[in-house]
């Protein structure tokens, strides 16, 4: 027979190695586990938003400047022109792309090709002679020059785009593009916006290659805009390579909201006209309705259903 | 029967009571959130009849990533600081502030531009504590932490990016853990700053 004092040490110890136990086990064992019955998880959910001043659409008109080296680049001809709306409430973007040899009425110098509003009128005539064809006036004009382009481009880590068919430059590029997604980097982003020569449809191609540039850009801030610093690294390097009305604050609204644009909410049109000549100069005819149509239909939201 | 020797028992006992004298510190520890700061406990009197655990209400933590530009420390400070409250008073206003249970956030984004605000308002099921306010009776934080990314013109910040997180427990019908993180945008207008633009997610585990 076990004496009482013993039994009660006993079962002293066991309790004691059983709550040992008991401290180790809660101890080693994660917390989700031991609390498996009692965890859920609700879904977690996501919000984003920005406004840019009153209005849900604020339109850009975007500018590439031929200017050489030396030449003022808000006084030269602008080559690649891009009427770009953004809705901060929708999510939806638009581009409508005028050839730049379009023969338009430029306030105060007549009939030209809209080209030489930049260099007639400066931002403020571009954005004039924009105007009259396409009806829309842009709250901001960012002009930038073609070497600056690339830097831009390279800043970012280079652009993805879809290129419909293969052309080439015996200038600008020589190997030309391939047919398909491809990935470029500044100078190709450059020459693939610019190129003229080897597309069938001339100034209408070029011009919706630079609105495939667009698009590429776009993926690529939107692809990196969550990573801290980047939009501010931007704004920095658009500061320094493009001449613009934005202050460095509404910038960095636009960038945000150039951030926030659904891809699937992207819609870009041209221009188009008839080619013809005044005089010995090439020019194009724009189509003067329809440049008209395209305003008034992407005006209250930034979104084209058609061309 | 032989019975154990007396000796053998008290040395099984000493062992275990030195395993439990080591183990019940570190076990109480572990029940204390590991990685993130959470309010500590103040120590109860000794006094039985008055032990009542109360917390230290978390502050917010706010510090500078990186600013790009040129901007002096003492304005650097000044941003922090500003920008932080911002933060603080929409943390307030939309999850923490008030009496529960309520439905109503009848102004829950102060600091915010009239158009983010109106953005905001069609978030309002995530930007604040509207559609579980009814079925919580007490919010407490846990952890409030914001980094900003400053950017700076001519030795002045004009645009800040807070990213943040914030967790907090809540009592009543609904317990458990919510975290709301994200990034907010925010420009410097007419001496203030507003935010204008807003990329949240929002969760909750109980």
């Amino acid at each position: 027979m076990t004496p009482p004092s013993v039994r009660r040490l006993r079962r002293a110890a066991r309790a004691i190695g059983l709550a040992a136990v008991l401290a180790v086990t809660a101890l080693v064992v994660p917390q989700s586990a031991v609390q498996s019955t009692e965890v859920s998880l609700v879904k977690i959910r996501h919000a984003q938003g920005v406004a840019v001043g009153p209005k849900d659409v604020v339109w850009i008109l975007a500018v590439g400047s031929d200017a050489r080296p030396g030449e003022s680049m808000t006084r030269a001809r602008g080559d690649a022109l891009q009427m770009v709306g953004i809705n901060t409430r929708t999510g939806s973007a638009t581009a409508i792309g005028v050839p730049r040899d379009s023969w338009v009425a430029i306030p105060g110098h007549g009939r030209e090709k809209i080209n030489s509003a930049l260099y007639f009128g400066g931002p403020r005539g571009m954005a004039g002679a924009m105007r009259n064809l396409v009806g829309i006036e842009p709250d901001y004009v960012m002009v930038t020059r073609f070497p600056f382009f690339e830097d831009m481009i390279d800043d970012i880590g280079g652009i993805t785009v879809t290129n419909p068919r293969r052309f080439s430059d015996p200038n600008l590029k020589k190997e030309g593009f391939a047919k398909g997604r491809i990935r470029l980097r500044g100078y190709d982003a450059m020459a693939f916006s610019r190129i003229r020569k080897g597309l069938v449809g001339g100034d209408f191609d070029r011009s919706a290659n630079q609105q495939r540039t667009l698009r590429g850009i776009h993926a690529s801030i939107r692809a990196q805009a969550d990573e801290p610093g980047f939009i501010e690294r931007g704004v920095m390097t658009v500061m320094q390579h493009t001449d613009t009305n934005a202050s460095p604050a509404e910038l960095f609204q636009l960038a945000q909201a150039v951030a926030q644009v659904d891809p699937s909410k992207i819609s870009t049109c041209v221009v188009q006209g008839r080619v013809g000549y005044v005089g010995a100069a090439s020019v194009v005819f724009p189509d003067v309705a329809q440049a008209r149509r395209l305003g008034r239909d992407a005006r209250p939201d930034a979104a084209l259903e058609r061309c | 029967m032989p019975s154990p020797a007396p000796g053998r028992s008290t040395w099984v006992i000493r062992c275990a009571s030195l395993v439990l004298a080591l183990l019940v510190p570190l076990v109480a520890g572990g029940c204390r959130s590991g990685s993130e700061p959470s309010a500590s406990p103040v120590r109860p009197s000794q006094d039985a009849a008055q032990v009542r655990l109360t917390s230290h209400p978390v502050t917010t933590k706010t510090k500078i990533h990186r600013v790009f530009g040129r901007l002096p420390e003492a304005r650097r400070k000044a941003v922090r600081r500003q920008v932080g409250e911002v933060v603080d008073q929409w943390w307030e206003a939309s999850y923490l502030g008030g009496s529960y249970p309520r439905s109503s956030f009848p102004a829950a984004f102060p600091g915010f531009t009239k158009a983010a605000e109106k953005r905001a308002r069609a978030d309002k099921a995530l930007l604040t504590n509207q559609t579980r306010g009814s079925r919580i009776d007490a919010v407490t934080a846990r952890h409030r932490t914001i980094s900003l990314d400053i950017l700076a013109t001519d030795g002045r910040a004009r645009t800040a990016t807070a990213a943040f997180v914030l967790k907090f427990d809540t009592d009543g019908e609904l317990v458990g853990t919510t975290t709301v993180r994200g990034r907010l945008f925010l420009v410097r207008r007419d001496g203030a700053w507003r935010i204008f633009g807003y990329d949240v997610a929002k969760g909750s585990q109980r």
